[in-house]
């Protein structure tokens, strides 16, 4: 507690100072100066009031003989009481001085004096001539009337003026010139999350001048992103889109809030993780390849940082179907190449990924794969041209449009016929881009046998778990397999389970036997929640194996002991 | 329904009292009372106004009680006759504190109340507050203008109209209220206010004297060229003032007969701005002066008539199409 008061009395000092320097000089630095303390100092101020409130008015005067100073000080000061909570805060404050029982002349006068400070927060400073008062007054209005239309009005006049400097072009005349239009960034800070500014805010963010330099100071950009992100200011998608491109920083930090979303959201849940990407409204936003390219990058990084999470990937994957939903609907606004989104990569891999499968009938689906494995193979294994980037290039854009390898294992358990090379390739690759050729083969010579085997199973009415349990234990007389195939020989189960007419019956018994841990059921819960959503996305008509899909999804849910811990990715290993 | 109309009637007794000496008798409990009441009326008011929604007749008088607990609130703080013991339940009662914050929309009605007035007493300390601010960059008479001509316009709506703008004439002071007549005119969109306005000003011969000389040249030829019945007008006073003009010949200038009279030069520059005005204004305007002009004779002699001068003082580009109606004639 001591300590505390030895800390309340050194910031008291530094306020004093600051407020003093803020109120005898009223440049541009200092106003620069006073928007950037403002959250401290509305920290202090809450602070301040905790403390005041335990004492009463004699005792405050004794501790802090210099408070009605400070709080003039503040009261005098719009920047201050245009912040946020400010004003509220500096009335409970000066509420706590008024002395109930004044002894003497002294504490009656400072009753008074704290009075008129009071009354003049809420009513002082003439707005107009005495003229203008007597004429409201006149009506039967009052300036407390008035305050709410005037603010809307002169928030309006520059609205259209800042709007006119468009249509002016080079009239100079007429245009609003750039120190004021600086000027008023700069009283927007404290004000960013008063409704009525917001078409103010707005008209900034979208004003385009002939001024060769960024004419906004960077802190109102960072205070409205701010706001933004915690949703106490609404905009119109084309500002915030101005404001992502005028500003880096604010993209960046948008996108690491975005993250921080997804991350502390429940695991496994992609509708949720559609949810929040689509409200960020970075999707749309990266309809501008600028904005696309550093989000892109962002989530690269993360990728690499958690070693592939799933959580990640399925974030990408979400991610870049809203981008390409959104693309799609401003078709004919946007002169944008695909090249411009994916500059490492080969265009004609592009076209081909963004095929929405739904466009493409379902008997072309298994071409389109063999397509899409072919040239990632061409790529991939010709040493000699990097043109489109390494393997893990390759892999980073094939994991944006992920879907298509959910499809490529499905379509390996269902097809009656010998399982695709091709296939077999896209599949080992989407799960482990940086294996050799030689790891890779072996891979698929892994993953064909299990094939074989489920194909064997496919059509039979009813199966027995242990017909099964084989496809997924270890062998005995083998080295045991390495974890990547174990996944991937999961995978090609679970579609079976899926499939397979007799597979709803011994479903949750198999999976009961082939998830040991907690890490496995997560992965498998995933697993059904991406085939789902999927599915949903495709409207795919498969209500068997859609039903079984979500009863399988609850129990695992219902089940699972550990809490879902999100983010640990593959490097969470221990036991 | 009557008696909560009677209730706000009171209430207005109420707040009329608070800004006066008068509340030096009020003690903690009626100023409970007070606050209490402008709650409870606010929202009477606002559930009254939704169940009216449709219904048009206690609709307007209902819009005048929108914010009173703030302007009772704001008056009681700044009045220095309440006593001490009275200001400071005051304060309690509008300020309770942190405690309070409206944080559960569940919270009953009976808590939310103080902290909702609590909200709305900060946020009109924050706009305050942004007013200042955006003076600073300068001032914003336009923006003042359109709010003064838009409470106009509300109590006009809001308010019983009858003998209001003749009580505002005779009252006011009459530079500020011209000028929002004129702003109150030129907003947009119209409804039926701006007619109540104009059906006034039309019929009050002294008030449009007065607002064709107060306004600047610009102003009135919007209004005109807004509204044609007041162009008529305009255009005959305009007639009035040029009728009133004696040419000196010594000097070769158009006297005022008394220097209270509108001047040449205030009457020319009357005449540019409307010929500058958009074709059917422009028109008319010049086509009043051809026939005016004509009327006199139409001698291209200066001195002669006040009309053909300004005809030639106007410039080349005043070339007008003949108007469709007769030109007012000027009397003098």
């Amino acid at each position: 507690m001591a300590q505390d008061s030895v800390d309340f009395s050194s910031h008291y000092q530094f306020w004093m100072q600051k407020l003093s320097v803020w109120e005898h000089a009223s440049t541009s630095e200092t106003q620069q100066d006073t928007c950037f303390h403002l959250p401290r100092f509305q920290e202090f101020l809450r602070q301040m009031y905790e403390v005041l409130k335990e004492l009463n008015s004699s005792t405050i005067i004794e501790r802090f003989p210099t408070i009605g100073q400070l709080l003039a000080k503040t009261c005098w000061n719009p920047f201050i009481l245009a912040f946020d909570e400010s004003q509220k805060i500096l009335i409970w404050c000066l509420c706590c001085l008024i002395n109930k029982e004044p002894q003497n002349s002294e504490e009656s006068k400072l009753n008074s004096w704290t009075r008129g400070l009071l009354s003049q927060i809420l009513s002082a400073f003439r707005f107009d001539t005495k003229e203008v008062d007597l004429f409201i007054q006149s009506l039967g209005y009052t300036p407390e009337d008035y305050c709410p239309g005037l603010l809307k009005n002169m928030v309006l006049s520059l609205v259209s003026e800042l709007r006119e400097n468009h249509l002016n072009g080079f009239n100079t005349q007429r245009r609003m010139v750039p120190e004021k239009i600086r000027f008023l960034s700069r009283i927007c800070i404290p004000l960013v999350t008063l409704p009525d500014i917001e078409p103010l805010v707005e008209a900034l963010l979208t004003y385009h001048g002939h001024e060769t330099q960024e004419v906004l100071w960077p802190e109102f950009f960072d205070a409205v992103n701010e706001a933004f992100l915690l949703k106490k200011i609404f905009l119109p998608t084309s500002a915030v889109v101005c404001l992502w491109l005028r500003h880096l920083p604010s993209l960046e930090k948008a996108t690491l809030h975005l993250f921080e979303k997804l991350i502390s959201s429940e695991r496994n849940f992609l509708r949720r993780i559609e949810y929040f990407l689509k409200d960020s409204l970075l999707p749309e936003a990266a309809c501008h390849p600028a904005i696309f390219r550093i989000v892109d990058e962002m989530f690269r990084y993360v990728l690499l940082e958690t070693d592939g999470a799933p959580e990640v990937l399925a974030a990408i994957q979400v991610f870049t179907q809203c981008f390409v939903e959104a693309l799609e609907k401003k078709n004919k606004q946007l002169k944008f190449t695909l090249k411009t989104y994916f500059p490492y990569a080969s265009p004609s891999l592009v076209m081909v990924l963004l095929q929405h499968p739904k466009e493409i009938p379902q008997e072309l689906w298994l071409q389109t794969l063999k397509h899409i494995s072919e040239m990632l193979r061409e790529i991939v294994e010709d040493q000699t041209h990097r043109s489109y980037g390494g393997p893990f290039e390759c892999w980073f854009l094939f994991i944006h449009f992920g879907g298509w390898a959910d499809i490529a294992a499905e379509q390996l358990v269902m097809s009656e016929t010998e399982s695709s090379e091709a296939l077999l390739w896209l599949l080992a690759f989407s799960y482990s881009p940086r294996d050799g050729s030689l790891q890779r083969a072996q891979t698929m010579v892994e993953l064909k046998a299990v094939l074989i085997h489920l194909k064997k199973l496919f059509r039979s009415p009813t199966l027995s778990a242990k017909d099964l349990q084989a496809v997924a234990a270890e062998s005995p007389d083998r080295d045991p397999r390495p974890a990547l195939c174990q996944q991937l020989s999961r995978r090609l189960l679970l579609n079976f389970l899926l499939w397979a007419p007799g597979g709803h019956a011994i479903a949750w018994e198999v999976i009961t036997l082939v998830a040991p841990t907690d890490e496995i059921t997560h992965e498998i819960i995933g697993f059904l929640d991406q085939t789902l959503y999927r599915w949903d996305h495709l409207c795919e008509d498969a209500p068997r194996s859609r039903k079984l899909a979500r009863e399988l999804l609850a129990e695992l849910h219902a089940s699972s002991t550990s809490p879902l811990n999100v983010g640990r990715g593959c490097r969470d290993q221990d036991p | 329904m009557e008696s909560l109309l009677q209730q706000l009637e009171r209430f207005s007794e109420v707040l009329a009292v608070s800004r006066t000496a008068a509340v030096s008798a009020w003690g903690p409990a009626a100023v409970r009372r007070a606050v209490q009441w402008a709650r409870y009326l606010r929202r009477a008011h606002g559930r009254l106004r939704a169940a009216l929604e449709g219904r048009r007749r206690a609709g307007p008088r209902l819009g005048a009680w929108c914010g009173r607990d703030v302007v009772l609130s704001a008056r009681l703080l700044g009045n220095r006759a309440l006593g001490a013991a009275a200001h400071r339940c005051l304060l309690r009662l509008l300020f309770p504190g942190p405690a309070a914050a409206p944080a559960a929309p569940a919270a009953p009605a009976a808590a939310a109340a103080p902290a909702a007035l609590q909200a709305r007493l900060a946020r009109l300390a924050r706009r305050r507050a942004a007013v200042r601010l955006l003076l600073r960059g300068g001032p914003a008479e336009d923006a003042a203008l359109r709010a003064q001509a838009e409470l106009l316009r509300r109590r006009l709506r809001d308010g019983p109209a009858g003998g209001l703008l003749d009580g505002l004439w005779a009252r006011a002071p009459r530079a500020a209220f011209l000028r929002a007549t004129a702003a109150a005119l030129l907003l947009d969109p119209a409804g039926p206010a701006p007619a109540e306005l104009l059906r006034w000003l039309l019929g009050r011969a002294d008030a449009l004297a007065a607002l064709c000389r107060a306004l600047p040249a610009a102003r009135l030829a919007a209004l005109a060229a807004r509204h044609p019945a007041l162009r008529r007008a305009y255009l005959r006073q305009l007639a009035r003032w040029g009728c009133r003009l004696r040419y000196d010949l010594p000097s070769g200038r158009w006297e005022a007969a008394a220097p209270a009279h509108v001047s040449w030069a205030e009457l020319r520059g009357r005449f540019l701005s409307l010929a500058r005005a958009p074709p059917p204004l422009k028109d008319a305007a010049l086509a009043a002066l051809e026939a005016w002009s004509a009327r006199d004779g139409a001698f291209r002699v200066r001195g002669l008539s006040v009309w053909t001068d300004l005809l030639l003082a106007l410039g080349p580009g005043a070339a007008a199409r003949p108007a469709p109606a007769a030109p007012p004639r000027p009397t003098v």
